[in-house]
C-alpha cells in the first residue's frame, strides 16, 4: 500500500536534490517500490528498490509441529508453494536423520522438476517473453502475453496453456493440490505412484521435452536472430560482475532437488562447495535502513557495500547463476543449449543479467528431460516410498533450488518435534544486492541531465524482472502489469513531470 | 451477459493467503460459502492468486463471484466493496508481479477460445492487517464476514441461481 510518495526508512534526497518515485499503483498494498534520487545537475545519485516487510514468521512457526512445516510454508507464497514444500520436507529429513527410499526420492524429484518446468514456462511466455518476443521498445499495451501470442500464434498459445495444465495435473496426481501439496513427509512421500500413472507421466514428459525444445527455438528465432536484442542482453547497463551460487550434483551439474551448494568468483573460480548444514558458515545477511529486504552476502568474503568484483561478497542465484557455477548440464539436449549460450555470450561466467532469460529456457529443457528420465525409471512405482523416523529431533536444514534460486529452510525443535526456531533464506534475498545494483545502474543509464527517457519504466523493471524476484516470499508483490508512475520533482518538491503507464 | 437461468454455471472464488491475517478473508468466506451452498449447483474454490490462474479457475463457467481482501483505505476495515472488471481491480490477490491481470487473463481466454464467464463480480473487503503472520482475522474484518457471505448469496439470488427465501407469514394460533 502506498500512502505517500515517501517510504519510512528511505533516506532524504542527497543534497536536497529531486526524487523520482517509480510507484506501481498508489492503492495497493505491499509492492516493491523504486525511489530514484537526482543530484543538483539532474543526474541520478542513488536509486533504491524497497520492499515492505512481512512480520512475525518465526513467532508464528514457534510451537507448531515441525511435521506441519511443509504444509505451512507452502502457504507462505502462492507463487512457489512446491519449492517451500520441498525445502521444508528436506529439512524434516535432516531433522529426523532419515533418507527417503529410492522411490520416495524419485517421486519427489519427479514432482519438483514438473514444478520447475511449469514455473519457468510461465515466466518465459508471460513475464520475460513480452520484453523479448514482443520487444523492449513496444508499447506497454502490447508487451504482455497477448502480444507474445500475436507473434507466436494462437496454436502455440494453446500449447503453452495446455502444457502448464498437464504439468500441474501431474503435480496434483503425485502430490495432492498444486497450491497446497501434501506430498512430502520426513523420510519420503505420502503415497506411491501407480503403474498406470507412470505411463501417463511418460507420455507427458515426452511432450514436455518437445515443448521445451520448441520454446528454445522461439528464443533463438526471436531473440538471438535479432542483433538489437543481443546488444541489449550484453549491454553494460544490465551487466554486473559478481559471485554466483547454485546447487550441483556430484558431477558438477545443476540439480534442483539435491546436491552441494557451489560458489564461484566473478572470474569463475570455485571458492566454496558446502552442504546445506554448513550454510551459516558461508551466507550472512546485511541490513540497510531503506529496505526491509535482508541482503545476503558471502560471509568469507564479507560485505563491502553495493560493489562488484571478487572483493565484494555480493553473489547471485537463479538460472544464470546455476549455469555459471556448473561444468555442464546433466541431460543431452540441455547440454547442447548450454554450450551454445556460453559460446554466444563469450564464455563463463556470463555476467549479463538478461542472460537469465536464456538460462531459464535451458533449465526448462533440462527439467523436462529429467522428468522424462525419472518417468522412465522402474523404481518410480516401487511401493516402498518412506523410511520411518526413529531418532529424536533437534535441528534440521533443507535446501532446494527454487525457480528463482537457492532456498534454505532451517528449523530447531524440542525433542517432541515442536518448533523452537525457524529461519528461511529465500532466493530473492540471494539476488537482492545485485538487483539493487541493477536498478541503480539502469536508472543511471537512462536518466541524465534532467532528461528522463520514456523507456525508463520498462528498462528499470527489466533490470529486476530478469530475476523474477519472489517478493511474495517476503511480502506481497504487485508490480508486473500494474500501472507505473514516475514522478519527477524539482528541488522544492514541485512536480516537474509525470511519466505514467496505465 | 449471461441469461438469468437456474442452470447457469456459477463459481465462487475465494482469494487470499490464509496465513496473513486479513488476507485470509476471501478464503474464510469461501469456506463458509462452500458449507452453506453444499448441494446447490454453485462451485466454491479457493486460490492463493488470481492472475493467469483465473483462466483455469473460471473456464467453463457462465458467471463468477470473486472474494478478496483489499487495502484501499476508502472506508474503515471491514468495509465491503462491490467491483466489476470494468473498473481496475486493485484487490490483494487478483494479480501478482509474477502474473497477468484479470483483464489480460480474460483477453487471453477469448483469444484462445477458452470459455470464460460473461459476468464477474468482485467483493473486496477492506483489510486492516495483511503483513503479519496470523490465522485470525482482525475483529473488524471478522465482524464483516456474515455480511460478506450474505452479499455473495444475494448476488446469487439476483442471478436466480439461488432461490430467494420466501417470507412466510407466522402461523396463526389455532383456535
Amino acid at each position: 500500500m502506498t500512502q505517500a510518495t515517501t517510504t519510512a526508512g528511505a533516506p532524504a534526497a542527497p543534497g536536497g536534490g529531486r526524487k523520482i518515485g517509480i510507484d506501481p499503483i498508489t492503492r495497493l498494498e505491499g509492492h516493491g517500490k523504486i525511489e530514484i534520487f537526482l543530484d543538483g545537475k539532474g543526474d541520478v545519485s542513488r536509486a533504491f528498490m524497497q520492499v515492505p516487510e512481512l512480520r512475525g514468521f518465526e513467532r508464528f512457526a514457534q510451537g507448531r509441529l515441525a511435521e506441519d512445516m511443509p504444509q505451512i510454508t507452502s502457504r507462505i507464497c502462492g507463487v512457489c508453494p512446491t519449492a517451500h514444500h520441498m525445502a521444508a520436507t528436506k529439512a524434516l529429513d535432516d531433522l529426523y536423520q532419515v533418507e527417503p527410499p529410492p522411490a520416495g526420492k524419485a517421486i519427489r524429484e519427479l514432482v519438483y522438476n514438473a514444478f520447475m518446468a511449469e514455473d519457468h514456462a510461465l515466466h518465459f511466455y508471460f513475464l520475460g517473453g513480452p520484453d523479448f518476443v514482443v520487444g523492449p521498445q513496444a508499447p506497454a499495451a502490447e508487451r504482455n502475453i497477448l502480444g507474445v501470442i500475436a507473434k507466436v500464434g494462437t496454436e502455440t498459445g494453446k500449447t503453452v496453456i495446455a502444457m502448464r495444465r498437464r504439468l500441474r495435473e501431474l503435480i496434483a496426481i503425485a502430490g495432492g493440490k498444486v497450491i497446497h501439496p501434501v506430498l512430502g513427509l520426513p523420510g519420503g512421500v505420502a503415497k506411491p505412484i501407480k503403474p498406470e500413472e507412470q505411463k501417463q507421466f511418460q507420455v507427458l514428459a515426452a511432450d514436455a521435452v518437445k515443448f521445451a525444445q520448441f520454446t528454445l527455438q522461439v528464443f533463438e528465432d526471436v531473440v538471438l536472430k535479432n542483433p538489437e536484442y543481443v546488444k541489449l542482453i550484453t549491454s553494460d547497463t544490465f551487466t554486473h560482475r559478481t559471485h554466483y551460487m547454485g546447487m550441483v550434483d556430484d558431477q558438477d551439474r545443476p540439480n534442483f532437488y539435491d546436491g552441494k551448494l557451489k560458489v564461484v568468483t566473478p572470474e569463475g573460480k570455485e571458492i566454496a562447495r558446502f552442504a546445506a548444514r554448513q550454510y551459516l558458515d558461508f551466507v550472512a545477511e546485511h541490513v540497510e535502513p531503506w529496505s526491509y529486504m535482508k541482503f545476503c552476502y558471502l560471509k568469507p568474503v564479507g560485505w563491502k557495500g553495493f560493489t562488484e568484483g571478487a572483493e565484494s561478497g555480493i553473489y547471485a542465484v537463479a538460472p544464470l547463476a546455476r549455469l555459471n557455477v556448473a561444468s555442464g548440464m546433466a541431460t543431452p539436449l540441455a547440454q547442447q543449449a548450454y554450450e551454445k549460450m556460453y559460446q554466444v555470450l563469450g564464455g563463463k561466467p556470463v555476467h549479463h543479467t538478461l542472460g537469465n532469460h536464456w538460462a531459464r529456457v535451458i533449465e526448462l529443457l533440462y527439467a523436462t528431460e529429467r522428468l522424462q528420465e525419472i518417468a522412465a525409471d522402474p523404481v518410480l512405482v516401487d511401493k516402498n516410498v518412506r523410511t520411518l523416523p526413529t531418532v529424536k529431533p533437534s535441528e534440521g536444514i533443507g535446501v532446494v533450488e527454487a525457480p528463482r534460486g537457492t532456498l534454505i529452510h532451517h528449523y530447531k525443535t524440542d525433542e517432541r518435534g515442536v518448533i523452537t526456531m525457524a529461519n528461511l533464506i529465500v532466493a530473492t534475498q540471494g539476488n537482492a544486492a545485485r538487483m539493487a545494483m541493477g536498478v541503480e545502474k539502469a536508472a543511471k543509464g537512462l536518466i541524465s541531465g534532467k532528461q528522463v527517457s520514456d523507456g525508463l519504466l520498462n528498462m528499470v523493471e527489466m533490470a529486476f524482472r530478469a530475476y523474477d524476484p519472489c517478493l511474495g516470499c517476503a511480502t506481497h508483490s504487485l508490480l508486473g502489469e500494474m500501472p507505473l508512475e514516475v514522478t519527477i520533482r524539482g528541488p522544492e518538491g514541485e512536480v516537474v513531470r509525470v511519466v505514467r503507464r496505465d | 451477459m449471461a441469461a438469468d437461468r437456474s442452470d447457469a454455471r456459477v463459481v465462487i472464488v475465494g482469494l487470499g493467503n490464509p496465513l496473513l491475517t486479513d488476507d485470509a478473508v476471501g478464503v474464510r468466506a469461501a469456506e463458509q460459502l462452500a458449507e452453506r451452498l453444499a448441494g446447490t449447483s454453485v462451485d466454491v474454490v479457493q486460490s492463493a492468486w488470481g492472475g493467469m490462474r483465473f483462466v483455469d479457475l473460471l473456464a467453463g463457467y457462465d458467471r463468477a463471484v470473486i472474494v478478496d481482501a483489499i487495502e484501499w483505505r476508502k472506508g474503515p476495515p471491514g468495509t465491503i466493496y462491490r467491483l466489476t472488471p470494468d473498473e481496475a481491480i486493485p484487490t490483494l490477490r487478483a494479480v501478482s508481479y509474477h502474473d497477468v491481470s484479470l483483464g489480460t487473463a480474460m483477453a487471453l481466454g477469448r483469444t484462445l477460445d477458452i470459455p470464460l464467464p460473461a459476468e464477474i463480480v468482485f467483493f473486496a473487503v477492506e483489510a486492516q492487517e495483511t503483513r503479519a503472520f496470523g490465522e485470525q482475522l482482525t475483529p473488524a474484518v471478522e465482524a464483516a464476514l456474515p455480511e460478506l457471505v450474505r452479499r455473495v448469496e444475494a448476488q446469487l439470488m439476483q442471478w436466480k441461481v439461488l432461490g430467494v427465501p420466501t417470507c412466510t407469514k407466522p402461523a396463526l394460533p389455532s383456535t
